[in-house]
């Protein structure tokens, strides 16, 4: 009888503790199936009384004028290029430099550490000017290459990984190092399969900063054949009048769609890459 | 370790390829840089792009490449990143108040040369008050683009229903109020808590605009024409911002909490307000979403009727070739002829900048189908230039901030206007 009261028990926490990840669930998924309902009604059946949370009339053509409005298509192509180049010359760069930062010994090594990382301190804007600047005389403006890279040397990921890098044990890089593994040995079997979950996690995050990013392609950016997501995105939101809710919940649904897709597909991988336990053994 | 090297070069040249980017335009040919922002709803900025199209196509020699630049404060952002950054673009429409910014720092010429070059008067047939904002220290510096003024809206289905209860008021249920007090008086009248209505909204982003407009209705102004003067604790500006403060805190017939302003028509098409300020703009997406009969009518006055024009203007850059300012000169004049000004004033619902505009067919007859579409255009009789001074994007800033902070009933209007006096001053002082 005991035992099958605390059974029930712990049925209920089980039940307790499910309904308050789906209530969390919920409060995370309204807004986007709100802005979904919005984006498939007409204008006028958005705005009478009530929440409108489901339709009752129906106007695809929404997404077909977003489409007509801006080269939605080349901006989704141009998008995934930047956020792709973006997020993988920053691994190649930040990755050795973390690495140079936690475990090797040279001089000015924290001086310049610390220089790095103060670019973390800087907002976009107080550096706009001095990038666009560098781009010109690099004949960048108004090109992919100029959206990727003012932001390769992340100091935020190399912040990041060196942190990761600098609790991995000493003895595990000499045992490489008397094996024969030079520098990037030591990184591809050593500390970047036991430093996977912070990589992980650096990657996932600037993949949505940077498909999100709005005001430096904005900038540096002229013709639609180069521009981004985000920027289509900004037609849409207007100063002077309201706002066409419509057309601008489809545009948004255009920008998540992509991304949480890629999410969804990839879960299994993200979900196990953050929960592995850097089972270490010295 | 080769591998690696190997690895991370092959990366790079990938990529130095696949950015390389496509170069346009001929070399006899002037290829201008044309930043433009979108303020309005709609599909506008392939709007601007076919009149872009049917520009080029004109003129053989001349290729305008436009850059649509985000929102009037991003475009600021980008011109200035251009000039300071030694890229600036031939033209930009940039927002009216901004024209002082752009003199110091030196980046615009003044248009009076090639305006003096063209027969007859080529600024006659524009309305006076777009051009005010432009002519400063006697040089004609922009010619105006796309431009608005603000406007009262309000519900008439509203009006109708409480057509006994106005009428009991001694208030005609037929037209819009036309004095303050009359707003209040409506506003009472049509406030309804039960069916959780307020009788008017005065949207928080772009307050500044439509309280400088309370200002000139009240014989006042907020900054002189100079931009060295400020005048909040002026008799006129005092009572415009107490009267506000009224309107939310003593007769409580507008919302206590700031609705944003690119919210208030949907709060207004959602009949969740039966009055509403707001830009001409707002006309083209309150007449789609309204599920009533919407109508326009002069902002009420009280001493006189006023308001401040706003929009966006074309100036001219300077470091750029001799033969690009010319050729923007042209593109300028073909973008707002008057068959050009007149479509797009219909596609985009800005006022059209210049009369003979209205007598071009399309517009007419749009005009006759919307007859809201003329109120706009004949307030401009009352309309001043725009508030414009070194570092507006600052003033602006302080300003919606104190004003929302009027409206929300955080500070007595007295209080308010001496604190915006003093900041605003200090700003212009350091100019």
């Amino acid at each position: 009888m005991k035992i099958k009261l605390a059974k029930i028990k712990e049925k209920m926490g089980h039940l307790l503790g499910h309904a308050i990840l789906m209530f969390i669930a919920l409060i995370a998924i309204v807004p986007l199936i709100w802005a979904l309902s919005t984006s498939i009604q007409p204008s006028h059946a958005v705005f009478g009384q009530g929440i409108g949370l489901i339709p009752t009339e129906f106007r695809f053509e929404n997404y077909l004028d977003i489409l007509n409005a801006a080269p939605f298509g080349t901006y989704l192509i141009n998008t995934i290029i930047v956020v792709t180049f973006t997020v993988i010359m920053q691994l190649l760069v930040i990755i050795p430099a973390a690495y140079a930062f936690a475990k090797l010994e040279f001089f000015g090594r924290d001086v310049l550490f610390f220089i790095f990382i103060a670019q973390m301190l800087l907002p976009l804007q107080a550096i706009v000017v001095p990038n666009y600047d560098v781009m010109r005389v690099l004949g960048l403006i108004n090109t992919r290459t100029a959206m990727v890279l003012p932001f390769i040397a992340s100091g935020y990921g190399t912040f990041l990984i060196r942190q990761q890098f600098k609790q991995i044990p000493e003895s595990l890089i000499e045992s490489a190092r008397i094996d024969g593994a030079g520098h990037f040995t030591i990184l591809k079997h050593v500390m970047i399969p036991l430093s996977k979950p912070i990589i992980t996690a650096f990657s996932l995050i600037s993949i949505v900063i940077h498909w999100n990013d709005y005001f430096w392609p904005l900038i540096i950016t002229e013709t639609p054949s180069v521009r981004t997501l985000a920027i289509g995105l900004g037609m849409f939101v207007q100063q002077e009048s309201g706002a066409d809710w419509t057309l601008l919940m489809a545009g948004t649904m255009f920008i998540v769609m992509p991304l949480l897709i890629f999410f969804i597909f990839n879960q299994r991988i993200f979900i196990e890459s953050l929960m592995i336990k850097s089972g270490m053994k010295e | 370790m080769k591998k690696g090297i190997v690895f991370c070069l092959s990366i790079l040249l990938l990529s130095a390829l696949v950015f390389l980017s496509p170069v346009g335009a001929q070399e006899d040919q002037v290829l201008l840089n044309f930043y433009y922002p979108v303020g309005v709803a709609g599909p506008l900025a392939s709007v601007v792009d076919e009149m872009v199209n049917e520009f080029n196509e004109t003129h053989p020699n001349i290729t305008v490449q436009p850059v649509y630049s985000g929102d009037y404060d991003d475009t600021m952002q980008r011109v200035q990143t251009g000039v300071m950054g030694g890229n600036p673009p031939d033209i930009a429409v940039v927002e009216i108040s901004e024209a002082h910014s752009l003199l110091q720092m030196n980046a615009t010429i003044p248009l009076t040369e090639f305006i003096e070059q063209e027969e007859g008067d080529f600024l006659e047939p524009f309305f006076d008050a777009f051009l005010a904002n432009g002519n400063l220290y006697g040089e004609q510096w922009t010619i105006p683009f796309q431009r608005s003024t603000p406007v009262f809206y309000y519900n008439k289905d509203h009006f109708a229903e409480k057509a006994d209860e106005l009428l009991a008021a001694g208030l005609d249920p037929e037209r819009a109020p036309d004095t303050w007090d009359e707003l209040v008086a409506y506003a009472e009248v049509l406030t309804d808590r039960e069916a959780n209505r307020w009788g008017l909204i005065i949207p928080g982003g772009w307050n500044d605009w439509i309280f400088e407009a309370f200002a000139y209705q009240n014989n006042g102004q907020l900054i002189n024409r100079e931009g060295t003067e400020a005048y909040f604790t002026d008799e006129a500006v005092l009572e415009a911002a107490q009267f506000w403060y009224d309107l939310a805190h003593k007769y409580e017939v507008m919302p206590k909490e700031v609705r944003t302003w690119a919210g208030s028509p949907t709060d207004f098409a959602g009949e969740a307000a039966s009055m509403l300020y707001n830009s001409t703009g707002a006309l083209p997406p309150i007449l789609n979403t309204a599920n009533f009969e919407v109508g326009v009518a002069f902002m009420p006055q009280n001493k006189t009727y006023g308001a401040a024009v706003g929009g966006g203007d074309f100036h001219v850059f300077k470091d750029i070739p001799e033969a690009n300012q010319a050729a923007a000169w042209e593109f300028i004049k073909f973008m707002t002829n008057p068959e050009n000004a007149a479509s797009w004033s219909v596609e985009s619902g800005y006022v059209a900048v210049r009369e003979d505009a209205y007598e071009v067919p399309v517009l007419a007859e749009h005009v006759e189908n919307q007859p809201a579409r003329a109120v706009a255009r004949d307030q401009l009789e009352y309309a001043y230039p725009k508030m414009s001074a070194v570092g507006y994007q600052q003033i602006r800033q302080i300003l919606t901030d104190i004003l929302d902070e009027v409206m929300e009933g955080d500070m007595e209007a007295e209080t308010a206007m001496n604190d915006a006096q003093n900041r605003i001053q200090a700003i212009l002082d350091r100019h």
